[in-house]
Parts: C-alpha cells; sequence; structure tokens
C-alpha cells in the first residue's frame, strides 16, 4: 500500500517536470502561437467604476480583431483573442496578467485602460516576458516598469503642453486663467504642464484656482478668475465638471470672446447636452475625432456603428488601434516569438491608426500628434493636429 | 506664494470690490446650507438625534423633480441626439418644488417611522447607528435606482448675471437667497406662533410633560421630520436649478457641510442653523479669495476655535429648551 502510494507521488512529480520540460520548449520556439492561431491576451475592466472605458475599448479591439479574421489573419494564423474583465481593481488586474502569461500563455497581453491597473500588471508581464502594449494609459511610469512594456496614446505632459501650444500659437492668447481639481492627479498634471509650456512661450497665468473633489457650485473661484480678465480659461476636468464649469463660467458673465480648453477628460457624449449650449466655441484635445474626414478613419467609423449602433469613443478607437500595432509588430517581427515582437514593437515606425500617425520611442511610449476638436452644436469639430515637435 | 502675491494685483477690481463679490456668493452658497442645517436642528432639538440621513433626503429632493420633469418631456438626456430640451414654464418648476417637497415630507415621515421610532427607547448610540444606515442604505439604493453617473437636470431657469450694484450674482442664486429666506422666516413664525409649533417646543423641553398635558407626541415628531425633509427638498430643487447636475452621493458633502453649519449656530435652534449656515458659507467664499486650494480647510481651522471659545454653539443655550 505505502509502496503503491510512493510510487503514484513519483510518477505525478515525474509528469510535472515533463510538462514543465514542455512548456520550457514552447516558449523558446514560438510560444503563443499554435498550427492556426495566435492567442493575444486583452484586459481591462467591463465592471466597476471605469466600466464604459473599458467596454469601449473591449468592443474597438474585437473589431479590429474581426476584421483581420475575416481578412485571413496575421500571417496566416486567425487571432484567438483571450478576454478578461479586470472589474476596476487593480488586484484583478494582477491576477489576470498571471493568468494571461502563464496560462493562457498569449503572445502578447493587450491593456490596461486605468493607469493604476497598467502599473499592476506590467510586472507580471515584464517577469514573464510577455511584451504589453496599453491602449490607454497615460501616467508616465506605466511605461518606465520595464522593456516589455508598451503604450499607444499620449502622456499627460505632451497633452498639457499642446494645449498651451494651440491656446497661444492658434488662437493668439496671451492671458490664461486655470480652474484644476486639486484631488486628481490627472487634472494638476494637465494644469502643471500647461502653465509651464504657456509661461515658457511667453503668456501670464493670471489665475490659477482650484477646487476639491464633488465641487459643484465654483462661485469662488470663477469671481476670482473673472476680476483677473483672462482670454482663455484652462479646465484640465472631467466632461461631469466642465459641464457644471461651463455653465457658472458663462452664468457669471464671463463672455463667449473668452473660450474654454480643456483635454481628453472632456470627451464624453454626455458634455454637450449638459453643459446646456454654455461650451459652444470651446476647444479639447483628444486623441482622434470621428468628425476627421480620412478614409481610414471614416472606415472605422462606419464599422463601428455597423456593428455597436453608436459612435465609437477615444478609447474605442485606441482599442481598434492597439490590435493593428500588435499584428504589424508580429508582421515586423517575421515569427510568433515573444522576444522577437518586442524588438518589433520598440522598432515600430509612422505606424497608420485611426488616432493618428505614430511611433514608438525609446521610452516605448507613442510619440503621436493630438487632435484639437471644437465644440459646434452638437459636435465636435476637428481644428488642428499639434504634432510632438510643436511643443518640444 | 510668492508667486500668488505678485498675481493678487487687481486686474481692473480693487480689493475690496473682490471681498465684497466673494461676501455675495458666500450668503447663496450660506444660504443652501441653512436650509438644510434647520432639518439636523430641527430633529436634534425634539429627539436629540443626529439624523445623518438628511443629507440623502436632500439628495433624494432633487431627484423627486427630477423624474416627474423627465416624464413630462423636459429633460437633458434623450435617446434621439437630435433633441433639444423644451423651456421649463414656471408653472411646471412651482409644481417640481410642490410634487418634491411632498414625497421628500413623506419620505422623512417615513425615516421616523419605521428607523426611528421602535428605537426611541433605546439608547441615543443605537438611533444614531441607525440613522448612518438609513444614510447608507438611502445613497446605495440610489446608486443601484438611479445609477452613479451624475444626469443633467433641465434648465428651471436661464442663468444670467444680474448687476446689484457693488456685486453681480446669477439670477439662480438670488432666487436661492428669496426662497431661503422666505423659507426660514416661515419656519421660525411656525414654531413660535402656531399651536403645532407650540407642540414642537413643548415636546422639545420635556416630552413626557408634554404629552402629559395632551400634545401628540408622535404626530409631533413626524411633522419635525416632515417639516426638515420639506425644507431639505426645497434646497435640493434650488441647487439643481443653479448647478443642473445631480448624482446619488450629492448629499454626503452638503449634508456634513450643513451639520457643521447646525453646530455652529448651536445644534437645536432655528436662527442658530441660519447664522450657522451664512457664516459657513461667508467664511469658505472669502478664504476663497486668497487661496480656492485651502478655503475649506481655513474655514474649518476657523470653526473649529468659534467652537472652543463657545461649545454650545453660536445661539445655543446650555439650557434644555432645544427648538
Amino acid at each position: 500500500m505505502r509502496k503503491a502510494l510512493i510510487l503514484a507521488i513519483a510518477a505525478t512529480a515525474l509528469a510535472f517536470t515533463a510538462i514543465g520540460c514542455k512548456d520550457k520548449g514552447n516558449e523558446a520556439g514560438g510560444s503563443g502561437a499554435t498550427e492556426d492561431t495566435v492567442k493575444l491576451g486583452l484586459f481591462v475592466s467591463t465592471t466597476g467604476e471605469i466600466a464604459t472605458f473599458g467596454g469601449d475599448t473591449k468592443n474597438g479591439a474585437e473589431l479590429a480583431v474581426e476584421e483581420i479574421n475575416k481578412a485571413g489573419g496575421i500571417k496566416g494564423k486567425t487571432i484567438d483573442l483571450r478576454f478578461y474583465d479586470t472589474a476596476s481593481k487593480a488586484e484583478e488586474a494582477g491576477n489576470v496578467a498571471t493568468k494571461l502569461a502563464t496560462q493562457d500563455k498569449v503572445l502578447v497581453a493587450m491593456g490596461a485602460v486605468a493607469s493604476g491597473l497598467s502599473l499592476a500588471a506590467a510586472p507580471v508581464f515584464e517577469q514573464n516576458g510577455v511584451p504589453m502594449v496599453s491602449p490607454s494609459s497615460t501616467n508616465p511610469t506605466v511605461t518606465q516598469q520595464g522593456k516589455n512594456i508598451f503604450r499607444i496614446c499620449f502622456l499627460d505632459d505632451f497633452q498639457g503642453g499642446a494645449c498651451a501650444v494651440f491656446a497661444y500659437k492658434e488662437l493668439g492668447k496671451r492671458k490664461a486663467a486655470i480652474i484644476r481639481n486639486q484631488d486628481d492627479a490627472y487634472s494638476t498634471g494637465l494644469a502643471d504642464y500647461f502653465r509651464l509650456k504657456f509661461k515658457a512661450l511667453g503668456g501670464e497665468i493670471v489665475a490659477d484656482e482650484s477646487y476639491k473633489k464633488g465641487t459643484k457650485e465654483f462661485a469662488s473661484q470663477i469671481t476670482n478668475v473673472k476680476a483677473k480678465e483672462p482670454d482663455i480659461i484652462f479646465l484640465p476636468c472631467y466632461y461631469n465638471d466642465v459641464a457644471l464649469l461651463s455653465q457658472q463660467i458663462r452664468g457669471q458673465g464671463i463672455g463667449d470672446d473668452v473660450p474654454m480648453l480643456g483635454g481628453d477628460g472632456w470627451e464624453s457624449a454626455n458634455l454637450i447636452p449638459n453643459s446646456k449650449g454654455a461650451l459652444e466655441g470651446s476647444y479639447f484635445g483628444n486623441h482622434y475625432s470621428p468628425e476627421d474626414p480620412s478614409e481610414h478613419v471614416q472606415a472605422f467609423v462606419k464599422g463601428y456603428k455597423a456593428k455597436y449602433n453608436t459612435a465609437p469613443s477615444s478609447l474605442a478607437a485606441l482599442g481598434y488601434d492597439v490590435v493593428y500595432v500588435v499584428k504589424k509588430a508580429i508582421e515586423d517581427a517575421g515569427e510568433f516569438d515573444r522576444a522577437k515582437v518586442r524588438d518589433a514593437l520598440a522598432a515600430l515606425k509612422d505606424f497608420k491608426g485611426v488616432t493618428g500617425t505614430f511611433s514608438i520611442d525609446e521610452n516605448r511610449d507613442a510619440r503621436k500628434p493630438i487632435s484639437i476638436l471644437k465644440v459646434q452644436g452638437d459636435k465636435f469639430l476637428p481644428v488642428k493636429q499639434i504634432q510632438p515637435q510643436d511643443v518640444k | 506664494m510668492l508667486e500668488l502675491l505678485a498675481t493678487a494685483d487687481p486686474g481692473g477690481t480693487s480689493l475690496a470690490q473682490a471681498l465684497l463679490q466673494q461676501v455675495a456668493n458666500g450668503i447663496a452658497k450660506g444660504s443652501v446650507y441653512a436650509l438644510i442645517a434647520v432639518g439636523y436642528t430641527m430633529v436634534y432639538g425634539v429627539l436629540q438625534l443626529i439624523n445623518f440621513a438628511h443629507g440623502e433626503v436632500y439628495m433624494l429632493g432633487a431627484y423627486f423633480s427630477y423624474y416627474p420633469a423627465k416624464w413630462m418631456g423636459y429633460t437633458t438626456d434623450p435617446e434621439d441626439p437630435t433633441f433639444v430640451p423644451a423651456k421649463v414654464p414656471l408653472y411646471v418648476v412651482g409644481f417640481l418644488f410642490v410634487c418634491s417637497m411632498a414625497c421628500c415630507a413623506l419620505l422623512g415621515m417615513l425615516i421616523e417611522r419605521f428607523a426611528y421610532r421602535p428605537l426611541r427607547d433605546s439608547s441615543r448610540l443605537a438611533a444614531l447607528i441607525t440613522a448612518i444606515g438609513v444614510s447608507l442604505l438611502l445613497q446605495n439604493g440610489g446608486i443601484m435606482l438611479f445609477k452613479a453617473d451624475p444626469r443633467g437636470f433641465p434648465t428651471l431657469v436661464e442663468q444670467s448675471s444680474v448687476d446689484l450694484g457693488l456685486v453681480a450674482l446669477t439670477n439662480t442664486k438670488i432666487i436661492i437667497v428669496v426662497v431661503a429666506a422666505v423659507m426660514m422666516t416661515g419656519l421660525h413664525l411656525f414654531v413660535q406662533k402656531t399651536r403645532p409649533g407650540a407642540a414642537m417646543r413643548a415636546c422639545s423641553f420635556d416630552m413626557r410633560t408634554a404629552r402629559l398635558m395632551g400634545v401628540n407626541v408622535d404626530g409631533t415628531i413626524g411633522l419635525t421630520f416632515a417639516i426638515g425633509s420639506i425644507m431639505a427638498a426645497v434646497a435640493g430643487v434650488l441647487v439643481a436649478m443653479d448647478q443642473p447636475t445631480i448624482d446619488p452621493l450629492m448629499g454626503l458633502m452638503a449634508g456634513l457641510k450643513a451639520f457643521v453649519a447646525a453646530v455652529l449656530g448651536g445644534i437645536g435652534s432655528i436662527p442658530g442653523a441660519a447664522l450657522g449656515g451664512l457664516l459657513l458659507g461667508v467664511t469658505e467664499s472669502v478664504v476663497g479669495t486668497f487661496s480656492t486650494t485651502y478655503a475649506e480647510a481655513v474655514a474649518f481651522v476657523l470653526l473649529i476655535l468659534v467652537l472652543l471659545v463657545k461649545p454650545s454653539g453660536l445661539l445655543g443655550k446650555s439650557g434644555r429648551e432645544k427648538v
């Protein structure tokens, strides 16, 4: 009896060792791909507080996968997309990353949206040598987690700087006021970079007001701003706050000749109805515009509307682009090998996406333009693209 | 800070004028605090209970006018993107206020009947914890029912700036101040001059004796909750009119500020609630002239100092009569 048990344990141990060996062989060869499929991972939050962002990203990515598979896949192999919900929780992002890297053994992982979740997942992928491409995490530290971590969106420093360049050079504004959310790193980051660049260009920051998260009444801030007679007001905040701020700014008698300006946090289907016309003629920087007349963008918008019956947001566009970036990298690499794909990602040049033409720089970040959109009626119209070299 | 001083150079307006403007802003802000604060103060006066669910009654006050407006077609978030929101006529605005007041009065009485009355003879701590429970229940129930996303409130009054000579206020803020002043005066007269008001004062003085004298204590307590909730409902609709987005957690901060205002003025005292609310609003705004970053922090430090000198609040009595 005892002998039999020992034998059984020994046999099991042996079997595990054998599997382990096989795994190693697999990684050295072409991990993430079988005879006719290539496994790609996608991890975003489709539940929890940032569910709409994740849902849009997933929709965009799935549309791209569908298109690619219909057109014959990547180098003849169809994409097997392994999707996991990270539920807006950092610990869940870590678990999912382990699953994708060690169980599904994906070739490349795509995600996450929120920087906090990307930061939780990145070390896992870095350790396992899996290239990770984030579609939309803007925090600078994300890609500093290791040489396998990439992103295809612009960073907040560029966004803030680009807004300053647009205000100073395109609109000819010289006296800017800022109203920022002091509890939000995104808001203060954008505000600081805008401030720095606008002053460097020769402009003056006449007022820099802050408010606490959850504030709905901005009379004090606006009174201070109005007294300084700015010619532009920078609002680096999310759309809910912008809707209230803009109405109160106009309500307190700051006229239409003083436009408001902001970043990608403004983008929402709720922005225009909730601001009730107060934002007419104001501007914000965004990843792309669905009104962009270029053929590539319009084909994407049409495909997306046909599949989901709604216009694609920036996050959907970035989700769409990230899949094509990975496809391009695999094709450039020439084989289904993680290390080679990583090198191809790092060397990516002049990729033409729906969110603009971009290259990956030495920090594994995307160097890409920002689209400045103008609020007009119920539309966001593209008015100007600011290139990375314009801001440097 | 140095830079702040440098840019503080008045670009057209003098500091005195800016301060005056901020006082006006603060009075508008404080009027809302005062309207909510009376609910805390009246309930405390009668039951010595801090009704933490009161901020949520204020939140629901906004929703109780949002939905009727939506059902009548006055909404900003329709499915059809080409939709242009209709202008809300004055009689509809009046109806929305009444509707919200009635619903909140009922809600306030229900909360009292089912959450607080069964615990009236238990320890005050038990009732306090129940109050926190009701508050959380309403917040999370609100998130479930209304969704956490803020909703755009229809335009009840088109906002515009009104020049009052030395200062300028938006018309909605002037409406807030006027409505709040009328409501507070009415409430004061009600409590001082009418029989139900006298019953309220009697209950706050000594509930058992009041009952022996033939006062309907349960009815009076119910009425106290109803009136407090009506004031909160009015505050909810007024704020939604001035800052037209509403969300299920909007009662959290507003309730906290109003509670602080009630304590500052002397909890249990209705004129105290009015004074506390105005003082808090004006302090916050005036400090905001110099730094909006620290406005709330400085305002609260001032409040702590006031309470150190006068622990029962500005108009609070150390005696037992509370309303």
